[in-house]
Parts: C-alpha cells; structure tokens; sequence
C-alpha cells in the first residue's frame, strides 16, 4: 500500500519529454479505447502503452505485471456477471448452481471479452501516465489549463500532506501490530479505528498549524510553481504519429470488414 | 467500489461526466465563498482530503475475511456537507487513479457521481433527519456512513447496468445481478465502515470535540450530554 506509483514516476527518464505530448497520447489511448468496437486496436494499444511504460520508461516489469493484475479483481466480477446474465444468442455452456440455472452465451461471452480488453487497454494507458509524470509535472499543466485556483491549490495542499499522513499513518500502525493490535478480528478493528481517529486528530492540529506557516510567509491563495520548457523533438512527434495512424487504421479497418 | 478505467463505454462515460462537472462546479463555487469567508478553511480541507486518502489505502479488516478500503467519503460528508465533499472526493479519486490506479481517468466522471456525489449526499441527508429527529449521535453516524456506502453500491450497479443494456427489460435483469453481487461482497464492508466511522467520532468527540462545534457539525448541548457533563 505504500507503493504509490508517483515514486517511479519521479526516477522515469520518460519524466523529461514534454507533458502535454504524453497527455494527448494517453488521452487517444482512453477515448480510442472506450470506443472500439474490436479486439485488433485494442491489443495494438496495449502493447504500445507497455513497451512504452517498460521500455522507454524503465519501469521494472515485474512490477508492471503486479500492477496489471491487480486491478483486475473488479474486472473479474464486472465480466463474470456479463458473461452469465447477458445476451440472447447461442448457448454455449450451461449449468446450475444450486438450481439456479446459469448460461453463457456467445454474445454475452463476446461483450465480456471486449470489455475486459478495454479495461487493459485502459490500465496500459493510465499506467503509462501514471508511471511516467509525477503530480508535480502535471500541477503545470493544471495551472496552464485554467481550472479555478482554489481546486488547483486545494489538490497542491492535499498532495503534499498524503505523504506526511501515510508516514505517520504507518508508523502507527507498525507500533500497533508488533502490539499483537491485530491479532484478531476484535483487536483489529479497534486498532483501527483508534488509528483513524488519531490520523484525523493529528492531520487536524497539522492543518491549524500550516494556516499559521502559511499565514505568516504571505500566502495569499496562489503558490506559484515552476514550469519548465521541454520543446518536443522531431523524433518523439513522428512515433506519435505512425502510433495514432496505425491505431485508426486498425479501428477503421475493423469497420470495413465487419465480420460478427 | 471504483469502476474501473475502460470499463465504460462511450456515449455512457460523457453521460457521467456531464452529471458530475454542474456539481461539481457548485461545489468549487461555494468552497471559493467559503475560503474567502473564512480564510483558514484552505489548509484543514486540505488536511482532510488527504486524511480521506490516506485512510481509503489502508486496508480495513472485514468481517468475512476479505479486506476493503474504507470510503471516508461519509465522514467527509457529515463535516463539510454534500457540496464541498464533492469537490475534496473528486481530487482524492484522481489521486488514487493516478497513484494508487484504483478507478481511472475515463470513468472518472461515473466515480465522482457514485461515490462523491450521491454517496455523501444520501449520508448528509441522513445526518441531518436523524440529529432533527434528535436520536443517539452515534447511531446517527453509524446510520449515515453505512446507508452512504449502499447508495454508492447502488448507483455504481446502475452505472453498469445501463452502459451494458440495451432495453428496459434488460437493465432490469442487469441492474439486479450487479446490485446482487455487490451486496455480497459490499454490504458488511459498508457495515463496518459505518462502525469505524461512528467510532471515529466517539474518539474525536472525547479529545477535540471543540472543531466539531466550531464547524456546526454538533452542537455544543450534544457533545455536553455525550461527555456527560451537566451545565
């Protein structure tokens, strides 16, 4: 729980090319995604987004593959109900569970596949995000995109005490647990709320305190923050490009020949 | 319950975005009249946002062995009301897509409604009736953070439900199943987070009760006859 992906994000070298390059990809990857209707562009997409993330951005893959699958429980029961409970085709396989019938028919199986690839593809994309601009970096751009300040400074504040609150938070918790605190189901639920309501206390007090700091360094409801210029190169605009191309020729190849 | 990044399709992930952006707007709206009211509100929202995040990437223990992330978004709810909870649970949700790849970027519109939006809305609702109907505070709490919880359930059963139908008939069919196997799996988690949450109040009663008054949460006569002090 305390692998928060921003810390590789922050040793990626892929941290250097130019944020608003990396957004419109990730932003095709998504909406391209969601709106594909096939397998072929999808699996082009993922691929992408890995060798991207892996290669480029030299993330440990093994940790890429433990990220991958994690997420994937949600996925597992949002399929499993698709592929059990809808549809109108051909049965393919079909049993009883404690004499409730159950069926899986090959359109209800299609849809559940094809959302179960979206959601990869999905993951791929937001992982490249994720694992490759720190919050820091995308803070700039926020700034440049006009959203109202107060939201602005609002996410600044809230991304700075995570850290300070997780520390604290696991500290406790450690104390806790070599207390035998989570020794049972009794014990740890009071642990826990004994720690919830310490956190809250003591990120309260933290709060009070950072008004005073601020106060007194004149801050008046803007931190200013400092964005750096990382033009984009030749290089990086023409992969971008034969990426997108060989995407949508994938998507619209897929409408002419509408096969299912 | 995040839905997750890809899950929806796209008529139905705009839909979403398009409930939750108005919303969210009047949340921004009031937070900007709040903070310049009351100009130490910044930091302790702040605070607390992070408060929510932090405690939703701990794993609560849950009754059937299965660990959950409490949602924290019931507390935020009873302290701050519906509309700035919105706003604090639609940062903390892009933070968690982005740190934690809990949700995502694409369903962030549909996540924000279940689970900043109509969660914390059915939660201060709650609160409110029961403080009016003058009940125990805890039970109160406990009421208001669990029936938070199942109304985010709900909704995200909804969600998918619709993006996955293509007739009335079938949404119904669909809309059951989802909301079925999520209170398997969802309802004793969101028991136990209503316990947490009215725990957490009893603790934050005893040692800081002052911050609850000064933010109207309860009034001063509640606190007095929980601590059994007589005036």
């Amino acid at each position: 729980m305390t692998n928060l992906l921003d810390d590789y994000a922050l040793s990626s070298p892929l941290r250097y090319q130019n944020n608003w390059l990396k957004l419109a990809i990730v932003a095709f990857g998504l909406f391209a995604g969601v709106s594909s209707t096939s397998f072929p562009p999808l699996f082009f997409m993922s691929f992408c987004m890995a060798f991207a993330t892996v290669y480029l951005g030299k993330t440990p893959p093994k940790l890429y593959l433990k990220l991958l699958l994690a997420p994937l429980g949600f996925a597992g029961i949002g399929a499993l109900v698709l592929v059990f409970f809808m549809g109108s085709g051909q049965e393919l396989y079909s049993f009883s569970l404690l004499g409730y019938p159950l069926n899986i028919r090959a359109d209800g199986l299609a849809l559940a596949l094809l959302v179960l690839a979206r959601a990869v593809n999905g993951m791929c994309c937001l992982y490249f995000l994720a694992l490759t601009t720190p919050m820091i970096e995308l803070f700039a751009v926020l700034k440049a995109s006009r959203l109202p300040d107060s939201l602005i400074e609002l996410s600044m504040l809230i991304y700075r005490y995570i850290f300070v609150f997780l520390d604290t938070a696991l500290s406790i918790k450690y104390a806790q647990t070599v207390r035998l605190g989570y020794g049972n189901f009794k014990k740890s639920f009071n642990s826990f709320t004994m720690l919830a309501s310490t956190l809250f206390i003591r990120s309260w007090e933290q709060g009070e305190r950072l008004f005073v700091a601020m106060d007194s360094r004149c801050y008046y409801g803007k931190m200013p923050v400092f964005e750096t210029k990382r033009p984009v190169k030749a290089p990086e605009i023409l992969l971008t490009s034969i990426y997108f191309l060989i995407t949508l020729a994938l998507v619209h190849f897929k409408e002419i020949t509408t096969i299912v | 319950m995040h839905i997750m990044e890809g899950f929806l399709p796209t008529p139905w992930l705009l839909l979403w975005f398009a409930i939750s952006i108005p919303v969210l707007a009047y949340g921004i709206y009031k937070l900007d009249r709040l903070v310049s009211k009351k100009r130490e509100i910044l930091p302790l929202l702040a605070v607390a946002g992070a408060f929510v995040f932090v405690l939703s990437s701990l794993k609560l223990p849950s009754v059937n062995g299965s660990c959950s992330h409490p949602t924290g978004t019931g507390m935020a709810a009873i302290i701050f009301g519906p509309a700035i909870s919105a706003v604090l649970g639609t940062i903390v949700l892009l933070f968690q897509a982005l740190f934690l790849a809990h949700g995502g970027l694409t369903t962030l519109g549909a996540n924000v409604f279940s689970m900043g939006i109509a969660g914390p809305v059915v939660a201060y609702l709650i609160y409110k009736a029961g403080m009016k109907a003058k009940l125990n505070f805890f039970l109160v709490v406990f009421l208001a953070a669990t029936l938070g919880d199942w109304t985010t359930y709900v909704v995200t059963s909804l969600e998918l439900a619709l993006a996955f139908s293509g007739s009335t008939a079938e949404f119904l069919i669909l809309f059951e199943k989802f909301a079925t196997v999520f209170a398997v799996t969802q309802v004793p988690i969101a028991i136990m987070e209503g316990a947490v949450t009215a725990l957490l109040f009893k603790y934050v009663i005893n040692v800081k009760s002052d911050i609850l008054v000064e933010l109207k949460v309860v009034e001063a006569a509640v606190v007095n006859k929980i601590k059994g002090v007589s005036l």
